[in-house]
């Protein structure tokens, strides 16, 4: 079962590796943005599938790793892969105390906990003497698709490593056992504040080490497009989408509403929030356990039967 | 520090608490009788005042004339998404919790989708009333004087509709007990529906008072959300003396920290009031107030 996971996770990325530079900048392009929104869903996942925190502010983890890239490479002139590792490393740092702090939160708090902390951080940014305030940075110009592209994909295996893992551990299993009762977990010895952060830090670890290939990507920064909540939207979606909790769904949602996203966001911006939003609550109330469980009725047992919490 | 000063801070505060509260009050209502956090609240919110914005620049409807307009048509959103997200959560509670969440969350960003595209991402405001009275030493805005006011009558007409009607204590008494109250014959599903429309109605009457005080964009909800629950967790949840001297206090902070911090403190001010009181009651004050 888990070898033939990792022989298709595999599979995947190694499409994803060789078709890229064969194709056109707009093939790149396509690419990059569904690699990039799979990687962040498994990074969501992380905290809100298998620890059962739903957190709508983890863009801010994004948003560092932008900044650490643009201010690194504008300010200090660093070189940005060097950058982009230590905006994953701020990231990982930083979600340790606030993983304590907010982790003390529960459900609804912590949610919007999260969701305040993204805003907060883009008013920082914004208001802060040496980010460049809200109308940006610029990178120098250069053809940057293909480096942020691997960059991106090295994330994203690491991101569904890291899954793979929490799913087949025993730090998974207290996770989920937390997920469904915390207290329960806790009377039976599960370190749970402990695990709680543990998973909080690696799912902040993903978009940090992200957002540093997106700004690199784009060559430009600013907080509003930076610390957006639209991103943390469309995680949400297709983590939702493709079924919370389980080791493929960030790959089968994020995959299937990229394009989406990106064939609707530039020139619709409303009706592909709409799109996203409506998204989330029609899932929710057609399909509440999304696309992977409803496909493998002996996942969904399990699923059934862990996730009661979920 | 000057006493000119700290009166005039002062006043400005409470009067925008004013505010606040009625903001705060249709979350407590929704979340009494249906326990969903309904974080689309400031979305709704921030759709009242883009109308209200509109109508008046437009047409020349005050936001005052507007407010029946808008308790009307956001009773009728609440409503309609009651009947058709809401109603739909699965039965355990601890599963309803996070799928309300996600809901609403879907609901917040579907609104905001909307409003962009009918009113575009402008910052709008209404310029009604812009002038100050001048009371000695200190200036009253106009504006901020009659939202309070309005804001303050419409609130004590909902605590009479709650203490006073069949229908107030029927929501009442769904919120204190379920199960006693579905004993009772109250129809459980009826009255998730009314808080709903009752809610987004004074939240829609709310945001068209937060026109004549703040701009606002699609984009603003969120900000809207946040100062709602933090006058709730402020003020505790059922307790209507609470709600007042939560927004009363928030209000305060506001105005303070706008004043000698910056104007991105004094929005950011809800927020930090909110994780600083949730942090010595990591379960809110929602939990148990209610309960």
């Amino acid at each position: 079962m888990s070898d033939r996971r990792i022989a298709i996770s595999l599979v995947v990325l190694l499409v994803c590796a060789i078709v890229p530079p064969l194709g056109s900048g707009y093939v790149q392009s396509v690419f990059y943005i569904a690699v990039l929104y799979v990687a962040l869903s498994y990074g969501w996942n992380l905290i809100a599938g298998y620890a059962g925190y739903l957190s709508f502010g983890q863009v801010t983890f994004f948003g560092i790793g932008a900044y650490a890239v643009a201010l690194g490479v504008t300010r200090l002139h660093l070189p940005w892969l060097l950058c982009a590792f230590a905006g994953g490393a701020i990231a990982a740092i930083l979600a340790i105390p606030l993983g304590y702090l907010m982790l003390r939160l529960r459900g609804a708090f912590f949610a919007l906990g999260m969701l305040g902390l993204a805003q907060t951080t883009r008013i920082a940014t914004e208001t802060a003497p040496f980010t460049g305030g809200s109308s940006g940075v610029y990178l120098p110009p250069g053809s940057n698709t293909l480096p942020a592209y691997y960059w991106t994909l090295a994330v994203l295996a690491l991101a569904m490593g890291l899954t793979l893992w929490v799913d087949r551990s025993a730090f998974g299993l207290r996770l989920r056992a937390l997920r469904a009762d915390e207290r329960a977990a806790g009377t039976l010895g599960v370190d749970v504040t402990r695990f709680k952060v543990i998973a909080f830090v690696l799912s902040a670890i993903v978009p940090g080490l992200l957002g540093g290939g997106y700004a690199w990507y784009l060559t430009y920064v600013d907080p509003a497009s930076m610390f957006s909540t639209r991103i943390e939207l469309q995680t949400v979606a297709m983590v939702i989408l493709g079924g919370i909790g389980t080791y493929w769904g960030p790959l089968v949602g994020g995959a299937l509403m990229s394009q989406v996203s990106e064939s609707l966001g530039a020139r619709f911006p409303q009706g592909h929030l709409m799109i996203f939003g409506g998204l989330i609550v029609a899932v929710l109330i057609a399909l509440p356990r999304g696309i992977v469980p409803a496909i493998s009725p002996a996942r969904a047992r399990r699923a059934a039967r862990t996730a009661a919490a979920a | 520090m000057h006493l000119e000063l700290a009166a005039q801070l002062t006043i400005d505060g409470l009067l925008l608490g004013g505010v606040f509260a009625l903001a705060a009050l249709g979350l407590n209502v929704i979340f009494g009788v249906t326990r969903i956090v309904n974080l689309a609240h400031g979305e709704i919110i921030v759709l009242a005042a883009l109308c209200a914005s509109v109508a008046f620049q437009q047409r020349g409807i005050t936001p005052i004339a507007m407010l029946p307009f808008a308790f009307v048509g956001g009773a009728v959103l609440g409503a309609i998404l009651e009947r058709i997200v809401f109603q739909r959560l699965p039965s355990d509670p601890a599963g309803a919790e996070t799928t309300s969440l996600l809901l609403t969350f879907g609901v917040a960003y579907f609104i905001v989708g909307f409003s962009l595209a009918v009113f575009t991402g402008d910052f709008r405001s209404t310029p009604y009333l812009t002038s100050g009275l001048q009371l000695g030493p200190i200036s009253i805005g106009e504006s901020r004087l009659v939202a309070f006011v309005a804001a303050i009558a419409i609130a004590g007409a909902l605590a009479v509709l709650l203490r006073a009607t069949p229908i107030g204590r029927a929501l009442r008494a769904a919120s204190q007990n379920l199960e006693g109250a579905r004993a009772c014959g109250i129809d459980i599903g009826r009255m998730r529906t009314i808080s709903f429309a009752l809610g987004s109605g004074v939240a829609a009457a709310a945001g068209s008072l937060f026109s004549m005080i703040y701009a606002v964009n699609p984009d603003s909800g969120s900000q809207f959300t946040l100062l709602s629950f933090s006058v709730v967790a402020l003020g505790g949840l059922g307790s209507y003396a609470g709600t007042l001297l939560g927004a009363a206090i928030l209000g305060l902070a506001v105005s303070f920290a706008g004043f000698f911090g910056s104007a991105q403190l004094g929005q950011v001010m809800p927020y930090v009031i909110f994780i600083a009181v949730l942090l010595f009651r990591p379960n809110g004050i929602l939990g148990k107030g209610a309960a």
